[in-house]
């Protein structure tokens, strides 16, 4: 048998839940996870929704100011080289572990690879370089740099739990953490690891959100309630989220050994790109649509087979539409019409974490036997006709399950879960 | 409402310096207000065991107050050269000196930390 990697652990710091049970309900329930919040203090933003993490709190840059659950442990010597998302990755990660029943003791000994990705730490990077410029480069915090730019997931966790086999952060924006767990996938397919530990986080902070803003991408709807209603006609932009998910990724064969629950298998993965746009995705989906044909293409799987799609859709106008029109040349036009929803209507975007994210859902919606409703959606976009958008949570038991995602530079990566057999 | 404000700090109510030590205990704050006012670095000790506290890799056994003066940072405390690193950086910007590689390599031992930075600070003018 050749490897088949499934997902035997998953973390949750998310704004919808901080744990399996929390996320599992939320997601049944359709319950969102936003609140009102002021950014910069200032109230004449209209930026006014964002999806919160419950219990953390970063005020300054400072790691003595930070706070998090206590049921969480986050050792004093790990912190001083965190950005805030690596406080949240920690406390995913232990999460992961502890479902997979491994000890970090079983991490080291080379056949365990880490494949993170975020964007690094807007927040704590402006404030280093702040401090350059006021002593004119003469002082400044020996963990400035580890602790902010993009690859400060991926440096702290590899030398916390001293991971001795491939490590890497992935950087594509919003598709981040899918490239992630796409190639953690062929890690495990082409035998160069047994288990590979998959880690998506993003700040939330000012510097992470609002900069979004001048992109004019963010909804200005202060209503919790709606402010995200991906491919609903008055959608109006994306609201913004933070948080960590882990998931521990290890070839079947040793999974069962172990006697480990498996949560779903990961039948395949592809990417394609739009080669159109920095940042505005292709205006027929046309990156997203060949990603999809060719993950489907890979697992040898037909569109007809699938039963559910994790949409990416962030809430845009642009973005949503683009990927409705993929996703009805890669199913609709053959006949195929699987259930069809994007979480961010309870998540958020959670920029480079959304796609470990959203796989995580599409793994508890295999295990736990329900497709997530597309929540908030009244009025769908007339472009929708035809796709299958379930207002509520189906107890539906899907065995086929495609995550999509999309980022900057038109980057377009989807995986395609299965029920374990 | 929640307040996503990341305002930078310090705040302005405080200055850099009491910003620096505001997470310190408060004898070590104590002392070095007492040094900013007498201007002698030999009350500074409480400030420095409790920047060495803060960085320290694994808590010491015994308060690093009571420990011999030849203790040494590495081998018997547990000290790397990025913790080092660390609590050199906050010296500099606490006391606003600046402490070169060459120097910090001649630091080995608590007395050899204690008398470096008596050595270096700048005494401020009495009130």
């Amino acid at each position: 048998m050749p490897p088949l990697p499934v997902i035997t652990g998953l973390g949750f710091i998310t704004s919808i839940g901080q744990d399996r049970p929390a996320v599992l309900r939320s997601l049944r329930e359709l319950r969102h996870g936003f609140e009102p919040v002021e950014f910069l203090g200032n109230p004449a933003l209209p930026v006014k929704v964002a999806g919160t993490l419950k219990g953390f709190s970063f005020p300054t840059t400072n790691w003595r100011d930070w706070r998090w659950p206590d049921r969480f442990t986050v050792d004093r010597e790990l912190i001083r080289g965190l950005a805030p998302h690596g406080v949240y990755a920690v406390c995913a990660l232990q999460q992961a572990l502890a479902e997979a029943g491994l000890a970090p003791a079983q991490l080291t000994d080379g056949t365990t690879g880490l494949y993170c990705a975020s964007a690094g730490s807007a927040f704590m990077l402006g404030n280093f370089l702040q401090q350059m410029h006021e002593t004119r480069g003469e002082r400044g915090n020996p963990m400035g740099i580890v602790s902010s730019i993009a690859g400060t997931l991926n440096f702290n966790l590899a030398a916390h739990y001293k991971i001795a086999g491939a490590v890497c952060g992935f950087v594509s924006a919003c598709a981040s953490s899918s490239h992630a767990l796409g190639f953690a996938m062929d890690e495990i397919r082409l035998g160069r690891q047994q288990r590979m530990l998959v880690v998506g986080a993003e700040d939330l902070s000012a510097e992470s959100i609002v900069s979004f803003s001048s992109l004019r991408a963010l909804s200005h709807n202060p209503d919790p309630a709606t402010a995200s209603r991906p491919f609903d006609r008055r959608r109006d932009g994306f609201v913004g989220t933070g948080g960590a998910v882990a998931l521990v990724v290890e070839d079947a064969s040793l999974a069962r050994q172990r006697g480990a629950h498996i949560y779903a298998e990961l039948a395949g993965w592809g990417q394609a790109g739009d080669g159109y746009s920095v940042a505005i995705s292709h205006p027929e989906g046309a990156g997203l649509r060949e990603a999809m044909r060719r993950t489907l293409a890979v697992a040898r799987v037909n569109a007809t087979d699938v039963d559910y799609v994790n949409a990416h859709a962030t809430s845009t106008p642009a973005g949503d539409r683009s990927e409705a029109l993929a996703l009805h040349a890669v199913f609709t036009s053959g006949g195929a019409k699987p259930r069809i929803s994007s979480t961010k209507a309870l998540t958020g975007h959670g920029l480079s974490l959304a796609g470990a994210m959203e796989a995580a859902f599409c793994a508890l919606a295999i295990d736990d036997g329900f497709i997530p409703g597309a929540a908030h959606l009244e009025e769908p976009d007339p472009v929708c006709a035809g796709l299958d958008l379930p207002r509520t949570s189906l107890e539906e038991q899907p065995r086929l399950v495609l995550n999509n995602s999309s980022g900057f530079g038109g980057s377009n990566v989807c995986h395609l879960l299965r029920r374990p057999t | 409402m929640k307040s996503l404000s990341t305002v930078p700090v310090p705040s302005a109510a405080l200055s850099h310096q009491d910003e620096s030590i505001r997470h310190l205990p408060e004898a070590a704050r104590e002392a070095f207000a007492r040094f900013q006012t007498g201007g002698d670095p030999a009350v500074l000790d409480p400030v420095l065991f409790s920047i060495l506290d803060d960085y320290i890799p694994r808590a010491s056994a015994r308060p690093l107050a009571e420990l011999p003066g030849n203790t040494r940072l590495i081998d018997d405390l547990g000290f790397d050269s990025l913790a080092i690193t660390e609590v050199v950086f906050f010296a500099e910007d606490l006391f606003g000196i600046n402490i070169t590689n060459e120097e910090i390599v001649q630091v080995a031992t608590l007395d050899d930390l204690r008398g470096f930075i008596r050595a270096k600070v700048t005494i401020p003018a009495a009130h």
